[in-house]
């Protein structure tokens, strides 16, 4: 805010200056604002494309109801991409795709238009990488982390929309590091119109890739938000971090441990603890699924879970936000204590369809004690031995 | 780079920018006045001021026992007042509440069902007015202002709601993909302030110096998206209805056209494996066709035609039906990994 009144344009060279004394005319800066928002769209139109899917159904939510189709119906019109290399990768979202088309086309601004493979998916991003087979594309240009700040002003723009040039929705950048450090929130007007296309700030650099991420559950939960003045955008740090990985071909969906939690308030068994000073908190598993990295790793009904990956947990709500980040194959290390034993469990989260199927490895699940007095393993491990397979 | 924070624009200027409106919620966008005020009145307040005169709310019959609200726009000196078409205007005694608190019963002049606009006309004298400017001067970036009679929040004598936003793109809505009651095939103005709301329809679209550009349209879902959509109706299209020839159904070339068209003839047969959502792959070539002559083959899947897009049978059969004998088609296949375009003649049906 130190120059308040001051406001100095300079865009691909061509400086549009407004002069001090201009600043008193509202209208020289109306101008002045408006060609820097067509200059920055003018800018990332050639980096970014429009996204054409044929074939495949309305995604099916699975709920405690039952099976139905999801609130919020997908259209089966044009999206937007992203060039995110020369040589062909285009960055979208997800949500794009979670009718599981047959057919997906890649149209570049310059009207060229080719068959597009889907490599990978980021299910907890809402992120999808595609590959055109396409040489020499210029890819968009990203603003840096350290140059995103919160209230700068942000512009989201899609092809959903068809047109001459990209829809465009000008607002701010309202939050940074949102849903687990991942997206940058915006006021701009998020919704299928711009999924998978650019948040841009007003050089036309792109500080992100609009999805839909609010709420949990199916393909297209968060999509109900759209317009509300809530969007979302991932940023280029969490896109590099699962890159390679969607360019390999893999599906990064939310892992789960497979049990259910509760809050640890203490009965009257644990009165004593209570009293103790150093009482920690926890969140308690409440019901161990069999066949999950839970039952495998030897946890039980009524253990407490202090912290994960060496970070106390908190509430479970907390618990949950920190595992919904949290990827299928990936390994987290959870202190557990159970009476007065404390060790740690380390397990490699599944995805939910494997969940009833996971078994226990051959040789015990490793639990460390970390404390010295106890070293030998709770009496639990005696009764897992049921869960235990049989030889293969 | 070192050109960061050579761009900030001042902030305060900016103060109503952020509109956080949404479904079920209407921000009112009136100038926050806390903000440092640095310079003379800005624009937004400008564009309401000259406009706030021009513009009325309406209250009248709705759907069932509910009462109907909305907005419309004055348009003449002598009262005439446009709105969107609905229960509420088709029809004489919409309440017309004036920016003044003053309250008129409106009398029916005309409606258009194709651009689903009513004319309505009050009993006044030397009204104040909105004055239609030019909405093909628009650029993507320009700012512009909403009013409307939004959820009704405007009660009394209290004049409407303002809202702010940027122009994007002036583009066509494919009127069959919107709500089957939507005729309307020109052209619409799209922007990002939120207009999808109860009681916006029939409000002005305005420029930054606060003249009318367009006039909300009624709310509709654009099947691309299967989102409300924030639109207008270009001025042109409002001063063609309000002064210009009587009312029409639909542009005349459209009822020319399905009157003495002969069916083309291409030659493709789509493949039957469902129903309307199957995609459009090419099952069979009839020889000597126009399609076997440009090179047409069986298994290519229909992209677009004439640069429509193809995603279902459906479309497919609607793009040849507008295709008549003598017609130069181009067809947009793809073809294993490869995408290619095909000229071809449309004959005569054999």
């Amino acid at each position: 805010m130190t120059r308040l009144l001051m406001a100095g344009f300079l865009l691909l060279g061509a400086v549009a200056q407004v002069r001090a004394d201009d600043a008193s005319d509202p209208y020289a800066l109306e101008a002045a604002k408006a060609r820097v928002i067509r200059a920055a769209v003018t800018r990332v139109q050639s980096r970014i494309v429009t996204v054409e899917t044929i074939g495949g159904a309305q995604p099916i939510a699975a709920g405690p109801e039952g099976v139905r189709e999801e609130a919020f119906r997908l259209a089966d019109g044009p999206t937007t991409g992203v060039i995110v290399s020369a040589d062909g990768l285009i960055l979208t979202s997800s949500i794009n795709f979670a009718r599981n088309p047959t057919v997906i086309t890649v149209t570049l601004d310059d009207e060229r238009r080719f068959v597009a493979t889907l490599l990978g998916r980021d299910e907890i991003r809402r992120l999808a990488l595609l590959r055109i087979e396409a040489n020499g594309l210029s890819p968009a240009e990203w603003a840096p982390a350290d140059e995103i700040h919160v209230g700068q002003y942000a512009i989201a723009c899609g092809r959903g929309i068809p047109g001459d040039a990209p829809f465009a929705s000008l607002g701010i950048v309202s939050a940074i590091g949102r849903r687990n450090g991942n997206a940058i929130q915006t006021d701009t007007k998020v919704s299928p119109i711009n999924y998978g296309g650019p948040l841009i700030d007003i050089d036309g650099r792109v500080m992100g890739i609009c999805v839909p991420m609010a709420g949990s559950g199916g393909a297209l939960a968060g999509a109900e938000w759209y317009d509300s003045g809530i969007g979302f955008a991932i940023c280029k740090e969490k896109y590099e971090f699962v890159s390679e990985r969607l360019a390999a071909g893999e599906v990064i969906e939310q892992g789960k441990i497979g049990v259910a939690l509760e809050e640890d308030e203490s009965l009257i068994g644990d009165f004593l603890e209570q009293l103790l000073p150093t009482k920690e908190q926890a969140v308690r598993i409440r019901e161990v699924m069999p066949g999950t990295p839970a039952s495998a790793a030897g946890l039980r009904k009524g253990d407490r879970i202090l912290a994960m990956d060496g970070q106390p947990v908190g509430d479970v709500p907390e618990m949950q936000r920190r595992l919904s980040d949290r990827a299928a194959g990936e390994t987290i290390t959870l202190t557990i204590k159970r009476r007065w034993r404390r060790f740690e469990v380390t397990l490699t989260l599944a995805r939910t369809e494997d969940l009833g199927t996971i078994q226990a490895p051959e040789s015990r699940p490793d639990e460390e004690s970390s404390d010295d007095d106890d070293h030998t393993d709770p009496d639990a491990e005696a009764g897992e031995a049921t869960s235990r397979p049989a030889d293969e | 780079m070192k050109r960061v924070g050579r761009f900030r624009i001042c902030l305060a200027l900016a103060s109503v920018m952020a509109t956080l409106s949404g479904r079920g919620a209407v921000a009112d966008d009136q100038p926050v006045r806390s903000a440092p005020r640095v310079v003379a009145p800005n624009s937004t307040e400008r564009a309401f001021s000259r406009a706030w005169p021009g513009v009325v709310k309406l209250y009248g019959r709705g759907i069932g026992r509910e009462h109907g609200y909305g907005t419309g726009i004055l348009v003449s000196a002598d009262g005439l007042i446009v709105t969107v078409l609905s229960l509420l205007s088709a029809r004489d005694g919409a309440r017309v509440v004036l920016p003044d608190g003053q309250t008129l019963t409106a009398r029916f002049v005309r409606k258009d069902e194709y651009r689903q606009l009513a004319l309505l006309q009050i009993d006044i004298e030397d009204s104040s007015y909105i004055e239609l400017a030019d909405s093909s001067k628009l650029a993507l970036g320009d700012a512009v202002f909403a009013m409307g009679n939004w959820f009704k929040v405007a009660e009394g004598r209290e004049p409407v709601s303002i809202n702010r936003g940027i122009f994007s793109v002036r583009t066509k809505l494919d009127a069959r993909r919107l709500t089957q009651d939507f005729a309307y095939e020109g052209d619409v103005l799209m922007f990002d302030a939120m207009t999808s709301n109860p009681g916006a329809p029939g409000g002005p679209l305005l420029d930054i110096d606060g003249n009318c550009v367009g006039i909300i349209g009624r709310i509709v879902e654009a099947s691309a998206t299967n989102t409300r959509i924030n639109y207008a109706i270009p001025s042109e299209e409002l001063r063609a209805f309000a002064f210009g020839a009587q009312a029409t159904s639909a542009p005349a070339g459209e009822a020319e056209a399905t009157v003495e068209k002969k069916e083309g003839y291409v030659g493709i047969s789509i493949s039957r494996l469902g129903f309307r959502h199957v995609a459009p792959y090419v099952s069979r070539v009839r020889a000597g066709s126009p399609a076997e002559k440009a090179g047409v083959l069986a298994d290519d899947l229909i992209l677009a035609v004439d640069d429509v897009t193809i995603r279902n049978a459906k479309d497919y059969r609607d793009a040849i039906r507008r295709l008549k004998p003598g017609d130069k088609s181009r067809f947009v296949l793809k073809r294993g990994a490869r995408i290619v375009a095909v000229n071809i003649d449309v004959e005569e049906k054999p």
